[in-house]
């Protein structure tokens, strides 16, 4: 409506009047003039919402002249015969202006605040789109960061093996020094561990990424946990050296369902790190409890320094070692061994996570793994 | 004569062992040191005449062990970084590091920078003498004249007091954030502009093959290293 030419706003308002005057014409002389004033208040009231106060002033004025010209005696002529029709044509025509003057008003401030809605709305969506690209911007920004700090991570990991390799190869390599055999046995012996740590690292980043890549062919079946947990303390025996290992599997304990495997390699992470990460005389204990609900935990213990709380997640991350390094025996952490044990246990719909130990145990890490349930058959 | 004592600092075990079967054939006394705790104990009783610690250590980086050391001793130090960390190697220098050497190495190249630390010795406080003389070097300080190979060369003020900084320290990895601190002040260290404008007009001046510069040895991103005898 706001969009019309004035002329046409114009055209509108007087033949909205010319209407209603069409309309009351033929019962002029029956009709009460207070039926008539107010049906052109109407009118006008109409008019000053839909086209503003210019139209409604106008339409005002052809109001008073239509109701004085048809409805008010003497018909037909401008003239007013009664004193009282004065006063009603006046009053008309007083409460029409004003009536139209107010209601076009009111029209015009309820556009204004709809403008201004629609400005805040338009603000307000701006707003969030400018947030939204911001934030991807930000995403973008820590997963380079994330990135980059990866490959700082896997370089330390390649290089510092390669250091002592490199270190080792150029001192048997030199002529006029007398190392003497023990020193040239040792030195061997030194890159025949680094090459086998280098190997181990390569080994590792194919598992994590074939594990989150969903690629392993788990075989599950219910496999004894007495069974996984000393399979995983064999395979890390060379690495626990005569460390005392308390297991402690209550006989009731179910079978879990499971790739005894993967299993096993998750165990072994997990006491791997432990004997990393603890004093190379306290002992380690492995301990299995069945929980009704969640299948059977198996906890790894160990007399550590301990992880801070806020720590505890994170050190599942891949590459991340939180600042406790300097506990470990030969070779230094490769930063995987936990991040392969959860991945394999939750492929196999397991959990691994890390909490306070009991008993003057400092660290416990729990692997969650299913319940094999009643066998069938 | 007393073997030199030197002190090696590295978390990683297995490279702590092989230096100290390579030091040992090569006649020094080794000891060796996990963490930068330890390492300032073993300062204090053996006495060592060079340190060598790696950068990334848990607990106390090499980065603060430089600086602890620096507070109590002027031993040379250098320091063992992992490629790639060319911002620590720097912060290590201005920490008070003598050199790095970049992981992996080889033996002869780590030997030679010790032989090199171990001739420097400790970093002695500015001699007030007014004849320095090093290497091709020869420079009066009272009478302002500079000579290379014997032969004079005319150096402005500011051209004078580079070279003598450079050969007062001479053999040192000197980072650029420190070169400007010494000869501009705390202020100019953010404007290595002024240093590549003069360390190019001394070369003009010193160098004999301005392509293969033989006294002011460029480190790529760190700095400069001064060598009096080409």
């Amino acid at each position: 409506m706001r969009t019309l030419a004035p002329t046409a706003k114009g055209f509108i308002s007087l033949a909205t009047v010319g209407l209603v005057t069409v309309g009351f014409a033929p019962f002029a002389e029956t009709i009460s003039h207070t039926t008539v004033a107010l049906a052109y208040l109407l009118a006008i009231l109409f008019v000053a919402t839909l086209f503003g106060s210019r139209p409604a002033l106008a339409s005002s004025v052809a109001g008073a002249l239509c109701f004085n010209f048809f409805f008010l005696p003497p018909y037909f002529t401008f003239a007013v015969s009664q004193g009282e029709n004065w006063v009603a044509l006046a009053a008309f025509l007083v409460t029409a202006v004003v009536a139209g003057q107010l209601s076009s008003y009111a029209r015009r401030r309820a556009d204004e605040s709809e403008a201004r809605r629609q400005e805040i709305e338009q603000l307000y969506s701006d707003l969030r789109e400018a947030f939204a690209q911001a934030s991807q911007a930000e995403a973008l920004r820590q997963s380079e960061q994330m990135k980059s700090a990866l490959l700082d991570a896997v370089t330390h990991d390649l290089r510092t093996p390669l250091t002592s390799i490199k270190a080792a190869a150029t001192t048997l390599m030199e002529t006029g020094i007398d190392l003497g055999d023990e020193s040239r046995r040792d030195l061997l012996a030194i890159i025949d561990e680094e090459a086998e740590r280098l190997n181990a690292f390569i080994g590792g980043i194919v598992d994590l990424a074939r594990i989150e890549a969903g690629q392993l062919d788990l075989k599950r079946s219910g496999v004894p946990v007495t069974e996984i947990i000393s399979r995983a303390v064999e395979r890390a025996s060379a690495r626990l050296s005569g460390r005392e290992v308390v297991i402690e599997v209550p006989p009731q304990t179910p079978d879990v369902r499971v790739d005894g495997q993967s299993a096993e390699e998750a165990l072994y992470s997990l006491i791997e790190n432990a004997s990393k990460y603890s004093p190379d005389d306290a002992p380690i204990r492995l301990s299995a409890i069945a929980t009704p609900t969640r299948g059977v935990e198996i906890i790894v213990e160990d007399k550590g320094r301990g992880i801070a709380p806020e720590d505890r997640e994170r050190i599942f991350e891949k590459f991340i070692r939180v600042g406790r390094a300097e506990i470990h025996s030969t070779a230094s952490g490769l930063g995987l061994g936990l991040a392969i044990a959860r991945g394999l246990a939750e492929s196999m719909g397991g959990s691994v996570t890390a909490g306070d130990g009991r008993d003057g145990y400092v660290t416990a890490f729990t692997l969650t793994l299913p319940a094999a349930g009643p066998t069938i058959g | 004569m007393e073997p030199k004592r030197i002190l090696m600092v590295d978390d990683e075990r297995q490279i702590t062992r092989v230096l100290r079967h390579s030091f040992l054939a090569h006649g020094y006394d080794v000891r060796t040191a996990s963490d930068g705790e330890s390492a300032l104990d073993t300062i204090r009783d053996f006495v060592p005449d060079l340190v060598i610690t790696d950068l990334q250590m848990p607990e106390m980086s090499g980065l603060e062990l430089c600086r602890k050391i620096r507070a109590v001793s002027q031993i040379p130090i250098i320091v063992l970084s992992i490629k790639g960390e060319e911002r620590i190697k720097v912060a290590a220098l201005d920490a008070g590091a003598d050199d790095y050497v970049t992981k992996p190495f080889g033996m002869d190249e780590l030997l030679a920078r010790v032989r090199a630390a171990l001739r420097r010795g400790p970093a002695e406080p500015v001699s007030e003498e007014s004849v320095l003389t090093a290497g091709d070097f020869e420079i009066d300080r009272s009478t302002h004249r500079a000579l290379v190979r014997g032969a004079e060369i005319h150096l402005t003020p500011k051209e004078m007091e580079l070279l003598i900084y450079l050969l007062t320290n001479s053999g040192r990895v000197l980072t650029h954030r420190s070169m400007l601190k010494a000869l501009w002040g705390a202020n100019a260290v953010e404007q290595p502009e002024y240093l590549r404008v003069f360390v190019g007009n001394l070369r003009k001046k010193i160098e004999p093959d301005l392509s293969a510069p033989k006294y002011i040895i460029t480190e790529p991103w760190v700095g400069y290293r001064f060598e009096p005898a080409g």
